[in-house]
């Protein structure tokens, strides 16, 4: 319907919007998008389980505006599966006309997951991305745990970095991945980055998924 | 003491609307409007606003902090937006910094705030939320701004900004006598003063790695002491 609303209109008029399409095209500007979320803790186990929490979401942004979320918690325990104290999670973010970015930060204090079978005295997810004329990129920088120990091996002493997607088997349980980074965008116009640093993935004894639980989770992204 | 700001036309960004149509769509604008189009879109890239907050009680009650600046205060650019965390003291220290950091340890923050000038020609927060946790000590600050009032006490919050000693890039100090700020929830109230810096990207390096975060922050608080000027381990600080 639009095509055929195009061929009616007089050549003149045509000619005029064809060069008001040219000159207007060096200006266009390019809508921008900018999300971003953190949470501290979420448990979905046969044993218990509790939603993302607390959880702190960027409101929707538009034009060049910038925004901030922040909650927080004293602590949590779903019965044997997760207890965590000292939950903090921040989101910001804001859309510029050269520059967008968004930044999410989730951390926890002394964590107790699946009865100890992991430890830790903190966990810290950062995700922060970016976007200018150059290019767009997401970074985790500044995600570490505090005093890990999975199934007895201790991982990080102090504040500690592990390698990104570092999976340990967790023998009649399933198994753990460590600092687990999700990815997303093309690099130039996009880019997206969720840093889950204790993702415990439960397994029926056939292999089967059974549950998860997630510690620490911060994501960012920004786009056109 | 800082010399008063003069009074001066601050210009704020303009909104932009978003455009996501399609080359038809764009065409049959250009059909109605013609040349109309270039001229509006020319006039609107443009159009700046001056954006005044009305008259607030001024901020003379806040006199926890003496000013860092002597000079060189600006009000642009109008908006700074960050997120991630400290660890001072860092092993190198940023320009402007003291050496000295009484809060040591993870800090992590977020923040936004809009600059404009109140009736007086003062550069003021107009909009802002900032969030910073002190996590040895367990302890969080939140400062809301809204309409060019602290959402506390009802309060302009000073601030300016300036060229960051390095000449890499640009800083804003925010509640530059002081900004009171929640603490821990509803437990009580803290005279606080940010300062962020823009320095490049990206704006930070893991902890233990040695100088150009270079992204830095200062979290000064009247009871909690103060982090000293430090580089990011985490996130970024944008000068927008």
């Amino acid at each position: 319907m639009q095509l055929n609303n195009f061929q009616r209109l007089p050549s003149q008029v045509l000619l005029s919007a064809v060069l008001g399409l040219v000159a207007a095209l060096p200006g266009r500007i390019v809508a921008q998008t900018v999300a971003g979320q953190a949470y501290g803790a979420y448990a979905s186990t046969p044993l218990g389980a509790v939603t993302q929490s607390p959880i702190a979401v960027l409101p929707p942004l538009a034009g060049t505006d910038g925004d901030m979320a922040a909650v927080q918690s004293g602590g949590m325990t779903v019965g044997g599966v997760l207890s965590t104290t000292f939950l903090h999670s921040i989101t910001s973010g804001a859309l510029g006309t050269a520059e967008t970015t968004a930044q999410s930060v989730a951390t926890t204090g002394t964590t107790s997951i699946l009865n100890g079978l992991i430890t830790a005295q903190s966990v810290t997810a950062m995700a922060a991305s970016h976007r200018t004329a150059s290019g767009a990129v997401s970074s985790s920088t500044g995600s570490t745990f505090g005093d890990l120990v999975v199934a007895g091996s201790r991982l990080a002493t102090g504040e500690g970095v592990v390698a990104p997607n570092t999976r340990i088997a967790l023998p009649g349980v399933g198994y753990v991945v460590l600092n687990e980074q999700i990815a997303s965008g093309d690099g130039v116009t996009s880019s997206g980055l969720t840093v889950n640093m204790i993702h415990v993935y439960l397994q029926n004894p056939l292999g089967g998924a059974a549950g998860e639980i997630v510690v620490g989770s911060a994501t960012s992204s920004v786009g056109s | 003491m800082a010399p008063p700001l003069p009074l001066r036309i601050r210009v704020t960004e303009s909104t932009v609307q978003e455009e996501d149509e399609s080359l038809m769509t764009a065409m049959q604008k250009g059909l109605l409007a013609g040349w109309s189009l270039v001229a509006a879109g020319l006039l609107v890239t443009a159009c700046e606003n001056q954006t005044e907050t009305p008259n607030r009680p001024a901020a003379t009650q806040h006199a926890a902090f003496p000013p860092h600046w002597g000079g060189g205060e600006e009000c642009t650019p109008l908006k700074f937006t960050g997120g991630g965390r400290i660890d001072p003291p860092n092993p190198d220290f940023p320009d402007g910094a003291s050496g000295v950091s009484t809060m040591t340890g993870k800090v992590t923050f977020g923040f936004n705030v809009f600059l404009g000038t109140d009736a007086n020609g003062n550069c003021v927060v107009t909009k802002g939320e900032i969030e910073v946790v002190d996590h040895p000590s367990q302890t969080s600050w939140h400062v809301s701004i809204h309409d060019g009032a602290n959402s506390l006490d009802g309060s302009e919050v000073m601030a300016f900004t300036y060229d960051d000693d390095s000449g890499r890039g640009v800083c804003v100090q925010v509640g530059t006598n002081g900004m009171l700020a929640r603490v821990n929830g509803n437990q009580g109230t803290e005279e606080t003063r940010l300062t962020a810096c823009d320095n490049g990207e990206p704006g930070s390096q893991q902890p233990g790695i040695s100088s150009s975060g270079p992204d830095a922050l200062n979290w000064e608080t009247l009871n909690h002491g103060s982090t000293d000027l430090t580089y990011l381990t985490g996130g970024n600080i944008q000068a927008h």
